[in-house]
């Protein structure tokens, strides 16, 4: 059939934008978690005042739309003469805005886990760090991995905003199609077929790596709401 | 006797809110002695536990590890922990790690020994509390007695100066805790210096050097076993074993 | 010992990061202008069947630097961040079928117009509508948000006092795809794209007439045109006019027996003529190639 030809034909486009929107997906959810664990240590074993600043901040990136912090950043900046590439405006926007989300996954984890233990390390003659590092961290992040497996097809949707600075990932390019061809449904149809797959590749992966890291006794939940811990 | 003193007490108070729980409580313990501290609950016994290796901060007074006050403003407690065993009532293992990565990661991070000498060492202590076999099981494959033997195991790898156990058979199954104090029993039969918050009156009375009676926060009285349960001289204490004896049919058991 | 689960997860993190900042380097300085489009409107701008940039717009900007010896990069970008962005400075020039207006004239500068746009009406074939009935009362209008036909229905049909919906849509494909349905009776947009729309619908819409809105477009710079771009687009629009270069563009992209899905494989054979700075050839035989006469590659 001819309309599938087009299908067909459109796939290495597709294909281009998946590659980006994937690209993107990994690079925002590594600059998240970066910052999102400091932050949610901060958050729960900080003095005051650091627990104030960065409630401000999980807030303040959680309240912002996500459109807004693009714009902000891309056009904002360059208007006050700090002029920030596409791409890595897009990573540095949605890493912000994940991290404050991240924060709040880890923040949760990290206070599941027993303070006893931590009071066991430090009777061990450890130091504090070396408690959050040996034995806080490597619980957190195992109970962490479902729901940061949520945010990851939470956000994975999410990236299609970033077309609003240049970024040409999979929906535009479902888009730019969609104007050449005229075509509505069927390059819609394959987008979502697309995102699909890839939510599904994404989380398949999650879930192998919360096997191969798994330790009896020491889970964490899954969360069904779209990808985020309130 | 006049062995080394390794932990001297002096006039130890904390106060929570409005709760004063320790109102000046004085002690000494010489090396090789085991010490229990008895008593109803909340009256201070494991909060004074604590303030030993400073978990919990003292409000005033002062305590010695041999020639070192711990309570000295500049004391790298990282440094005195290393020499003071603890074990908690609930065990408090590290969920992500194998009984034998739980008695190993305090060699390795805090004494720096290299993984086949920490490894060697850890393995030495598993054996010791009859664990060896148990070496790579996960604490939630564990059952209770287990756990709070490889917390033991943990405590004595770092070749501590000083045991504190605090009310280590509490959280245990009733059936499972034999095999606990069997384990404390050889250590103090080994001569290791300890202190045991207890309520296993049989314990203190045939392992125990010495025996302090706590409530609300003061030393109600201390002496030798055979003294304090059989010949109490406070009527306080006497209520209290009185009390104990009631719920289990005797002083001993 | 158990797996390393801490030691991963900041290897893979201290990666993206990595990634995330390189892939942002910006290129190199060099004497280049970027010119910022929404690359989904064809026949101005579009992205053809291999990926590559088309359209009149574009030739038109790639052929004035080359007479007038600048470079441009091409920036594919949604329609309503152009203008933010040339405000910004991260584009220079904004060329994407601008309509001149004259709130638009108060935040950018524009060129001499390039092009007299009208509106055409699309009816479904099979309706029998023409462009008297398809606005009969009752009847339901589609049209692109934002855009003059749907100001045009607005101001001449409803405030007129007949009494027709309009209904407003995101792009005119979408509008399109609800008159092949016969959802709504007929779609006022610009006269080119329903061109395309009524070669694409393969029969199912036609036009049935154009309204002379006379809207020209215009290409787009910074206020004050701090880097003075204005003057040598307008005088490479006059020169492309001398040469002829712009009557073959008219005829490449515009013209009656033009098949734009040609396009790929012209562009993609001429854009040499281009790399040569021989805009005259390119435009010339792309005229030719994009009506499916003989071409000649450079």
């Amino acid at each position: 059939m001819e309309r599938l030809d087009l299908i067909w034909q459109s796939l290495p486009l597709l294909w281009e934008g998946a590659r980006v929107t994937v690209t993107l997906t990994i690079c925002l959810l590594g600059v998240g978690l970066l910052l999102g664990v400091p932050v949610a240590l901060g958050q729960v074993y900080g003095p005051r005042p650091l627990v104030i600043l960065i409630s401000g901040y999980e807030r303040f990136f959680r309240a912002m739309p996500i459109l807004v912090l693009l714009m902000v950043f891309f056009y904002g900046l360059a208007f006050l003469g700090v002029s920030l590439p596409a791409f890595g405006t897009a990573v540095l926007v949605f890493g912000l805005h994940s991290s404050a989300y991240q924060s709040q996954i880890f923040r949760g984890a990290i206070q599941a886990i027993k303070e006893g233990q931590l009071l066991a390390a430090r009777a061990l003659g450890m130091s504090r760090l070396q408690a959050i590092r040996y034995i806080v961290l490597p619980q957190a992040l195992r109970l962490a991995l479902p729901a940061w497996s949520n945010e990851y097809s939470g956000v994975l949707k999410d990236t299609s905003f970033v077309f609003a600075i240049g970024v040409t990932e999979l929906t535009r390019q479902g888009w730019q199609i969609m104007q050449r061809t005229r075509e509505v449904f069927l390059i819609f149809i394959a987008v979502a077929l697309i995102y699909l797959v890839l939510t599904y590749l994404g989380t398949w992966l999650l879930e192998l790596l919360e096997r191969r890291f798994g330790i009896p006794g020491l889970a964490g939940q899954r969360r069904e709401e779209h990808g985020r811990v309130v | 006797m006049s062995s080394k003193i390794v932990v001297r007490v002096e006039d130890l108070h904390k106060r929570y809110g409005n709760e004063e729980v320790l109102k000046g409580v004085s002690f000494i313990l010489r090396q090789g002695e085991a010490l229990a501290i008895i008593g109803p609950s909340g009256t201070g016994k494991s909060t004074l536990l604590r303030c030993i290796n400073r978990l919990t901060e003292p409000d005033s007074g002062r305590i010695w590890l041999e020639d070192t006050e711990i309570t000295g403003a500049k004391t790298d407690m990282n440094k005195i922990r290393q020499q003071i065993g603890f074990v908690f009532q609930d065990f408090n293992l590290f969920a992500h790690l194998t009984a034998l990565d739980n008695v190993r990661l305090g060699l390795m991070k805090v004494k720096k020994l290299s993984k086949g000498e920490a490894s060697e060492r850890a393995m030495t202590e598993l054996k010791r509390v009859g664990l060896a076999e148990k070496a790579k099981a996960y604490p939630a494959q564990l059952s209770g007695g287990q756990q709070q033997r490889v917390s033991i195991a943990r405590a004595l790898a770092m070749d501590p100066k000083l045991m504190l156990f605090d009310e280590p058979t509490s959280a245990l199954d009733p059936e499972l805790i034999g095999e606990v104090l069997q384990v404390m029993k050889a250590l103090a039969g080994e001569g290791m210096t300890m202190v045991v918050v207890t309520h296993e009156m049989g314990f203190a009375r045939s392992v125990c050097d010495e025996v302090i009676f706590m409530e609300q926060g003061v030393i109600v009285e201390q002496g030798p076993p055979e003294h304090i349960f059989l010949q109490p001289r406070q009527p306080r204490t006497q209520q209290f074993l009185g009390k104990i004896g009631e719920l289990y049919g005797g002083t001993g058991s | 010992m158990s797996p390393k689960i801490g030691k991963w997860f900041v290897a893979v993190g201290m990666l993206a990061l990595v990634v995330g900042l390189v892939s942002g380097i910006p290129q190199a300085q060099t004497p280049t202008f970027k010119v910022c489009s929404d690359i989904a409107w064809p026949p101005f701008e579009w992205v053809d069947a291999k990926g590559q940039f088309v359209g009149f717009d574009l030739d038109v900007m790639r052929i004035i630097a080359l007479l007038k010896g600048y470079r441009v990069e091409i920036q594919n970008l949604g329609f309503d961040s152009i203008i933010p962005a040339v405000q910004a400075g991260q584009c220079d020039i904004g060329a994407s079928g601008f309509t001149i207006t004259d709130e638009r004239k108060k935040i950018v500068d524009f060129s001499d117009p390039y092009w007299e746009s009208n509106q055409a009406v699309l009816v479904h074939t099979a309706s029998g509508l023409n462009i008297i009935t398809a606005f009969k009362a009752g009847n339901i209008i589609g049209a692109q948000r934002g855009t003059t036909g749907a100001d045009w229905v607005e101001q001449n049909v409803i405030k007129q006092g007949i009494n027709v919906t309009l209904r407003l849509y995101e792009t005119y494909p979408l509008a399109e795809q609800d008159l092949i349905n016969r959802r709504i009776h007929a779609v006022v947009e610009d006269e080119p794209a329903a061109k395309v729309a009524v070669k694409a619908s393969k029969g199912a819409l036609k036009i049935a007439g154009v309204i002379n809105t006379e809207e020209l477009f215009g290409f787009l710079v910074q206020k004050g045109d701090p880097k003075r771009l204005l003057a040598r687009i307008n005088d490479g629009m006059k020169e492309m006019r001398r040469k002829g270069i712009w009557n073959n563009l008219v005829e490449a992209y515009f013209g009656v027996d033009v098949n734009l899905d040609r396009v790929a494989q012209c562009y993609g054979d001429l854009k040499g003529w281009l790399d040569k700075n021989q805009p005259e050839a390119y435009a010339e035989n792309l005229a030719a190639c994009m009506s499916g006469q003989a071409y000649k590659k450079p």
